[in-house]
């Protein structure tokens, strides 16, 4: 990346003695929509706050168009942010919301108001200015929230779980609506978020943390198919996990259960005798044989969910179980729980964990 | 009618009673100065007592002093104690309560001591400090009122988000205070503020040893020495409480309604 314009460098922060985030690292490019995706706890809303400054980092520099803002204070970095609580005025009308940030700037009114009334007409809600926050729905507070951030042209938007307090369908829609509102503008933005959906489907790039580290950073096609460590593995998508032995480093033949499976060139150093995790996406495991597939293990299924469009199977192989979907086929009868069963999928697809 | 809600309305009508018969019975008695026949000649008497009317202006601009220089102490704290100190929390809410335990001759025997004409704070020296003073030990004696008032106003906000947006759209602690927060504890410091307002109408200590012309030693000069007009005094008093409480009342529905709890 030649210039980054947020960077973020060896950032620390610790609370006491305890330390929250730990020597993260994130370059963003202009106009580069980033999320930080993690459990709760894993310190993504603590780099949020250090770069809209409301924390200051124990340790490390946050810059931003090159300009070192990591001691500035919020009110003089020109950073937008919306916040999972709404955060509007109680005592402002919608449009005094908004122009807010420009009134404190010292925007003449003439242009303040027309701005106001361009922020209302992205959002698509052009006759709501003079309504109060209460009288709106949480999905219309949102899109207040973001039209007030952005009416003061900020350098960068900060979105602090902006979509966690909603309800599922307008969560859906305003996420769409926050994406294409951002490539319109081409602004620079962070996504706090603890749903990969979310974070999978608006993100340029998805920086997924755990324990105050960020774990691995990459496109969301990246972060889903080839996940850097194990945690990455578990917490994006859901992942069939079942336990293994190398029996034959040599020809990468692995056990798994009573049966073997060829995983030549993935083994990665491991030796006869290891133990290994394989890692497996269900999409990529098919019931019975399929053309494609080299590798197949037999077992049983042990569940059956009818979800309409897709059957969700559970099979077990040994000690472990794997769960994958199959379409509904109206001419054909769905597993049965306790048929003996026989999944395959390819090799290319196995993430080998250590 | 079920045996409990028997009990309970037995209950609220002897607290009624116990409440409103000494009232109607003081109310009655100011009404009888005119020998034979009820009038309120007691009334014209008081209000018309030109020492009414000084220590009653007195009182009120005193008590308007006091409200400003209790919301410019308890404001700026409450706000800071629920953002940036909340560990401090239990200490402020004790030093506020001090008031209350403390007896105001207690208070008032101390700024006699500390702040006579020969100490470096000679606030007792003249009038006007010694009205300051006044000003000071009544804004001391409404603070466990206008604390509780603000800090229960500001609950019902999120101060945190709300101060952090305002930081992050370029607004400084002045703006955030002024046009932010206030507003939105509007009707809590005002509800502090009548409560101040009825407590320095009615003070007598502070004001009697400091020997100044308030409203509190008027009443009881005019009950040491007066039959009807006391008790028309009682009744005055009462009403102006009454309508300090009526004013909460009907300023209250007018507070901002507050949508920064997502459900």
């Amino acid at each position: 990346m030649a210039d980054p314009f947020l960077s973020i460098q060896g950032v620390s922060k610790a609370f006491g003695q305890t330390t929250v985030v730990e020597n993260f690292n994130l370059d963003v490019e202009r106009g580069e929509f980033v999320s930080f995706l993690g459990p709760s706890g894993c310190g993504k809303t603590t780099v949020l706050r250090m770069v809209a400054g409301f924390e200051e980092p124990t340790a490390g520099s946050i810059y931003v168009g090159g300009k070192d803002i990591t001691y500035l204070k919020p009110n003089q970095r020109n950073v937008g942010m919306v916040f999972q609580a709404y955060a509007l005025f109680p005592n402002l009308t919608v449009a005094q919301n908004i122009g807010f940030g420009l009134k404190v700037a010292g925007v003449a009114k003439a242009d303040a108001d027309k701005r106001v009334a361009e922020m209302l007409e992205m959002i698509k809600l052009p006759q709501f200015g003079d309504r109060y926050p209460y009288q709106l729905s949480g999905g219309q507070q949102q899109r207040i929230a973001l039209a007030r951030a952005l009416a003061p042209k900020p350098k960068l938007l900060l979105l602090d779980e902006p979509l966690s307090a909603l309800d599922a369908k307008v969560r859906v829609s305003l996420r769409e609506e926050i994406r294409s509102i951002q490539k319109q503008l081409g602004i620079t933005t962070i996504f706090v978020t603890h749903d990969q959906e979310e974070a999978l489907s608006i993100s340029d790039r998805i920086a997924v943390m755990y324990g105050g580290k960020a774990e691995q950073v990459g496109a969301p096609f990246e972060i889903y198919n080839r996940p850097a460590t194990k945690f990455v593995a578990n917490f994006v998508g859901t992942l069939n996990v079942l336990e293994g032995t190398v029996s034959d480093a040599a020809s990468g033949k692995v056990k798994v259960n009573t049966e073997e499976i060829s995983l030549k060139g993935k083994l990665n150093g491991s030796k006869t005798g290891d133990m290994l995790s394989l890692a497996l996406r269900p999409e990529a495991i098919s019931l019975g044989r399929r053309p494609g597939n080299d590798a197949s293990l037999s077992g049983q299924i042990s569940d059956v969910h009818f979800l309409g469009s897709v059957i969700r199977v559970r099979v077990g192989i040994g000690e472990s179980s794997v769960s994958l979907d199959t379409f509904n086929n109206s001419t054909t009868p769905p597993p049965v729980v306790g048929e003996k069963a026989e999944i395959s999928f390819s090799s290319g697809d196995v993430l080998v964990l250590h | 009618m079920k045996t409990g809600r028997f009990w309970a309305w037995v209950t609220f009508i002897l607290g009624a009673c116990y409440f409103f018969i000494p009232l109607i019975a003081t109310f009655e008695f100011s009404l009888r100065m005119r020998r034979g026949e009820y009038s309120f000649d007691a009334y014209s008497v008081v209000l018309g007592d030109a020492r009414f009317q000084q220590t009653f202006s007195y009182s009120v601009i005193v008590a308007v002093f006091t409200i400003i220089l209790g919301v410019l102490i308890v404001v700026p704290t409450a706000y800071w104690i629920r953002l940036r100190m909340p560990h401090l929390r239990p200490i402020v809410e004790f030093i506020t309560l001090l008031p209350l335990i403390i007896p105001a001759i207690v208070i008032v025997f101390g700024y006699i001591r500390m702040y006579g004409s020969n100490s470096p704070l000679p606030f007792l020296a003249s009038a006007r400090g010694t009205d300051v003073l006044l000003i000071i030990g009544y804004a001391t004696l409404a603070l466990p009122y206008m604390y509780r008032a603000v800090d229960t106003g500001l609950r019902t906000i999120d101060v945190r988000t709300l101060t952090e947006a305002a930081q992050i759209l370029g607004a400084g602690w002045t703006t955030i205070i002024g046009r932010i927060i206030l507003p939105n504890v509007l009707i809590a410091v005002l509800s502090g503020a009548f409560l101040t307002f009825a407590i320095v109408i009615g003070e007598f200590t502070l004001a009697s040893l400091l020997n100044r012309p308030a409203f509190g030693p008027y009443m009881q000069l005019v009950g040491a020495n007066r039959a009807y007009e006391p008790a028309a005094l009682a009744i005055i008093a009462f009403a102006i409480t009454w309508g300090c409480m009526s004013v909460i009342q009907v300023l209250s529905r007018f507070a901002p309604k507050s949508a920064n709890r997502p459900n």
